[in-house]
């Protein structure tokens, strides 16, 4: 198993200074999946740039943990769906 | 250097509460902040004007000075100076607690963002400090430096094999190899050309998007071209040799007799090189047009009256 896909929660957070608990919060909410391995929690390193993202979302705008997934899911979905429309405007372009 | 209006930014009037100045900050973030604009280059320098509107007007001493010396503020040393001189004459103890313009020692701590995000107007005017916004920590957060978003325009032709090319983003040359194959609206990550980290955080990534200009006469999906071939009416209805210009060279082609109008073939391996796999390749798919003969000679018209009293 890849171990260096997963980086310690306390590490993590020195290094970053996001603090333990709002990292902890996120997973209480579900809004990121923690890795449980040796009574030590990990954090996917593919999860870093969301728990970077939400962490600016609610110090800069004051969101809450339920508003943050709110807002993360429609982010999410409109990525989506602009990927979507880009996909359908090449297609139509085949046929004009 | 010019005088900035932190009101106007804020879009406050100069009597603003200090609740009122937070609820504009809230409103105004909500719409300019760069997660929620990622496509928008600009956001993040006009969410930084926001911030450092809210660092002066949030925090009541700085939102003092900043008052009390407005568009004078180029002056303010010498305000000051004069000012402590005079107290220090009546023997009192004046100031602002250590504080100073023009960069003078200060002891605002805990910034989630670096010096150089700092206007000119405010390092001048309330020195180097950082924010001090979020103040739950003893030191600065580190954090990835912004994501930047860049476009790169190529023609199909270019893609056919990978190649590299050096992009100049500000005044920084970045060489890359662009892969064969390559598709519209794409986009690669380069890891570490973004912007710079926070605080000594890592620094953020370039995504390039391909812009790819078809300058040829095929159709692309994916791998695959399509091309709609002409062909004369005796070659499909009696066979015949015709040749492709694919995108590698012309191949010779054999039409079998009785080919109908938009009637397809596939050259395999004739499309678009696949991406980061050698040596694959998509198809092509020709769709036979049949073009029938017009302005018909006296003959030629006797002669397929003839034909079609043969059916």
């Amino acid at each position: 198993m890849a171990t260096e896909k997963y980086i310690l929660v306390r590490q993590y957070s020195e290094h970053s200074r996001i603090e333990p608990d709002f990292i902890q919060s996120l997973f209480e909410y579900e809004l990121v999946f923690p890795e449980e391995r040796d009574d030590e929690m990990f954090i996917d390193e593919n999860d870093i740039n969301e728990i970077e993202k939400m962490f600016r979302l609610h110090r800069d705008l004051g969101l809450n943990y339920e508003g943050l997934g709110a807002v993360n899911e429609m982010l999410n979905r409109i990525h989506e769906l602009q990927q979507e429309m880009e996909k359908l405007r090449k297609r139509l372009r085949l046929y004009e | 250097m010019e005088f900035i209006d932190y009101y106007k930014i804020l879009g406050v009037d100069k009597n603003a509460t200090a609740d009122q100045i937070k609820k504009a900050y809230r409103k105004k973030a909500r719409k300019l902040h760069p997660d929620l604009n990622p496509d928008d280059p600009k956001a993040q320098q006009k969410f930084q004007q926001l911030n450092e509107a809210n660092e002066v007007l949030s925090d009541p001493e700085k939102r003092k000075k900043y008052d009390q010396y407005g568009k004078d503020w180029q002056h303010a040393d010498a305000y000051e100076h004069a000012r402590q001189q005079q107290q220090q004459q009546q023997g009192g103890f004046g100031g602002f607690g250590g504080g100073g313009f023009g960069g003078g020692q200060q002891t605002y701590t805990s910034g989630d963002f670096d010096e150089s995000q700092f206007s000119d107007f405010f390092e001048s005017m309330f020195g180097g400090g950082g924010f001090s916004r979020g103040g739950r920590r003893s030191g600065p957060s580190q954090f990835k430096g912004q994501d930047l978003n860049a476009t790169l325009r190529l023609n199909l032709t270019d893609t056919l094999e990978s190649k590299k090319q050096t992009i100049t983003l500000g005044e920084k040359k970045i060489r890359l190899t662009i892969p064969a194959g390559v598709e519209d609206g794409q986009t690669i990550r380069i890891k570490g050309h973004g912007g710079e980290g926070m605080n000594g955080g890592p620094k953020g990534d370039l995504y390039i998007t391909f812009e790819i200009f078809n300058d040829t006469a095929f159709k692309r999906l994916g791998n695959d071209l399509y091309l709609d071939k002409t062909i004369p009416l005796y070659t499909a209805v009696l066979g015949g040799d015709i040749t492709v210009d694919t995108l590698t060279g012309t191949v010779k082609l054999k039409v079998k007799p009785g080919t109908q109008n938009d009637s397809k073939v596939k050259l395999s391996g004739k499309g678009m090189p696949v991406y980061k796999k050698n040596d694959q390749f998509g198809d092509l798919y020709l769709t036979y047009q049949v073009e029938i003969p017009s302005n018909l000679s006296a003959r030629e018209k006797e002669l397929f009256e003839e034909l079609s009293k043969l059916r």
